[in-house]
């Protein structure tokens, strides 16, 4: 079980290094909230699917804002410390467990600040939460997985985005096609498939960036 | 519902080409039971292949050039 | 001519056969219009019909034709007049009571030829009710049962509405996709030998492959376009199938950007073989699942992408599946000559030292 403590100490790491660099998580909120007013400025009233479909857009982009410094944020003679100290799966576990709660707390903050400025256009809570407790799970798991390869390059912004924008499509349109039941006041039945659809994709996704990451992360 | 779009969508397609096809004489591609879209595409598909070799071909020149430069400074 | 490997031959030879065969095998008998086609009930209906590689005049006592409401229900035809190969006069009364309670119902039209075999043409006659009497209709109903319809022997592709002898693109643009993912697949799999036991001859062929698996997808992606303007109007409608597959290709051109952000040789063929992986994976459900999920101009959209077993008959099969192991061969042979070019520089460069 010596995995699991190894988590648990890369995970309290994370979440200490968070605390103390308080600009990082402040500018993820800040994003957050101008990105929910710009939208209600621009639109005023609008639509639930397009209430939904902005929801996941601005979700996209905080979730990358916030993902991309993961492995660039510590130097690289910080990291082959690690490597020398834990297991590469405990790892990659500790940082897409660290950053799928992270992006639990921005979507519910999207949530808020849309419910805020336009309003709560969730009719179904049920498969809403379903949709952002599995869609930070998935978004987290792909974002983390690329940018510990794009943090192998010398410019890594630029290619998390080519890289990761086409990859999270699959997920992104099962998560509107879910979210497309939370906003009718009756949920159609293909909420079950959307759901087993979801889950397959996340446990897919994660089983893959585990077997992967110990070829990847060695330098 | 999923059903009854693709059949009203495709009842639209099979109208709108019976009745277009009523009151116009098909063009060059159209005649011959559309037969010259099966052409171009076989055209396509070989203009893409020779597109490919020709790529190949300039890496292959750039690699000959190389060793050959290399081999006269020797 | 001899150190051309057997598998090489075998690609062209399917190929070539690809060809001869998608091209030379005839379409089927089928319905290319009928006129007029909305009726009313209780009429004497007269319609014309133009076939489609069909041979009317050879067939005068062999012609038989229905209009088909479902698999109880069939009106027959009154009287068939040949005016030609290609052209009949049917004559139909149409009952004044429809067993249906729609004001409008669509009939479908079958024609059975001894010498052509069989056509239909789906919702070819829409007939308008003006009183409807479900009851009246079943009650009164005079069914003339569809049976014995030709057996064809000869070998034919299947006649279609609006696709006509486009059908034959089924043997190079959903070949030429289906290749395209056989390509990915071998890959992969050498992607997989590369992170295993680092040769830089399987980077170099994941590479190829990799590569023509690419300009396999662009030509279907172009050869699609091409037909699509065709038979749906437009070269782009925002089909599912049409946007999963660019999506598809900017994954893997994001393949080659990666690849040149990396200088050291055993970091990139690491490192892109990781990616290639992951992102193969990520791509089954893009092109197998959401296609599933939306509906799609693509045959056997709303359930199911491939082809079902009414777009695909046996003599299709027949064609369609050495096509897609030809193309699959010739992306293999484009390949190799690109690892092999690769194999000389990395010796050159390994003598220089």
């Amino acid at each position: 079980m010596q995995i699991f403590k190894e988590i648990g100490v890369l995970l309290n790491k994370e979440l200490k290094l968070e605390w103390r660099n308080k600009y990082a998580i402040s500018g993820i909120l800040l994003y957050v909230g101008a990105t929910v007013f710009i939208v209600y400025m621009a639109f005023f009233e609008m639509e639930p699917l397009t209430w939904v479909i902005l929801f996941w857009v601005i979700m996209l982009f905080a979730s990358v804002n916030a993902i991309t410094k993961s492995f660039t944020q510590e130097s690289k003679k910080r990291q082959l410390y690690f490597y020398s100290l834990v297991n590469p799966t405990a790892l990659l576990l500790s940082k897409v467990i660290y950053n799928s709660l992270l992006l639990l707390l921005i979507s519910f903050l999207i949530w808020g600040g849309l419910s805020l400025f336009v309003g709560n256009m969730v009719v179904n809570v049920q498969p809403f939460l379903i949709a952002i407790c599995f869609g930070s799970l998935g978004f987290a798991v792909t974002f983390t997985f690329v940018s510990a390869i794009s943090a192998k390059t010398d410019n890594s912004a630029s290619l998390m985005a080519i890289l990761s924008f086409p990859l999270i499509i699959p997920i992104l349109v099962t998560l509107v096609n879910l979210s497309k039941n939370a906003i009718e006041p009756l949920a159609s039945e293909g909420v079950q498939g959307d759901v087993t659809m979801l889950l397959a994709i996340d446990l897919i996704v994660l089983g893959m960036a585990l077997l992967l990451y110990p070829y990847l992360w060695r330098d | 519902m999923k059903k009854i779009i693709f059949l009203t969508l495709t009842l639209n397609l099979l109208l709108s080409d019976v009745l277009f096809a009523q009151d116009r004489t098909p063009d060059f591609m159209r005649s011959v039971g559309k037969m010259y879209v099966v052409v171009a595409v076989i055209v396509a598909v070989f203009l893409g292949i020779v597109l490919f070799l020709t790529y190949l071909d300039k890496r292959l020149t750039r690699l000959e050039n190389q060793i050959h430069d290399n081999d006269q400074k020797q | 001519m001899k150190n051309i490997s057997w598998w090489k031959w075998l690609g062209v030879i399917l190929i070539v056969y690809t060809f001869l065969a998608g091209m030379l095998v005839p379409l089927g008998h089928g319905i290319v219009e009928i006129n007029p086609r909305s009726v009313k009930t209780g009429e004497q209906a007269q319609f014309t019909l133009v076939g489609y590689n069909s041979h009317y005049e050879q067939d005068k006592d062999g012609l038989r034709a229905w209009l088909k409401l479902d698999d109880e229900h069939a009106i027959g035809a009154k009287e068939i007049r040949v005016k030609g190969d290609r052209i009949l006069e049917l004559d139909f009364d149409i009952p004044a009571y429809l067993p249906v309670s729609k004001r409008v119902q669509d009939f479908s039209l079958i024609l059975d030829s001894e010498t052509d075999g069989t056509a239909v043409l789906p919702t070819a006659v829409l007939v308008t009710q003006d009183s409807i009497d479900e009851e009246k209709g079943v009650s009164a109903w005079k069914n003339s049962a569809i049976t014995g319809l030709t057996v064809t022997t000869g070998m034919t592709f299947p006649f279609r509405a609006i696709i006509y002898e486009t059908i034959r693109n089924t043997y190079f643009h959903v070949a030429l996709w289906l290749s395209m993912m056989l390509l990915f697949i071998a890959a992969v799999v050498y992607s997989i030998r590369y992170v295993r036991d680092p040769q830089p001859i399987w980077d170099s062929k994941a590479r190829a492959f990799t590569s023509v698996g690419l300009f396999f997808g662009i030509l279907g992606l172009v050869t699609g376009m091409i037909w699509a303007a065709y038979t749906w109007g437009k070269p782009w409608s925002n089909d599912v199938k049409q946007i999963t597959t660019a999506i598809a290709l900017l994954v893997y051109l994001a393949y080659f950007i990666l690849r040149s952000a990396f200088e050291d040789p055993e970091q990139k063929g690491r490192i892109s073989a990781v990616y290639n992986i992951f992102a193969f994976v990520l791509l089954i459900p893009l092109i197998y699942v959401i296609p599933r999920m939306v509906d799609s101009l693509h045959p056997g959209a709303g359930g199911n992408p491939a082809f079902g077993s009414e777009d695909l008959d046996s003599t299709m099969r027949m064609v369609f599946y050495p096509a897609i192991i030809g193309w699959a061969l010739i992306g293999a042979w484009i390949a190799n000559l690109q690892y092999r070019m690769d194999a000389i520089r990395e010796k050159w460069i390994e003598n220089l030292d």
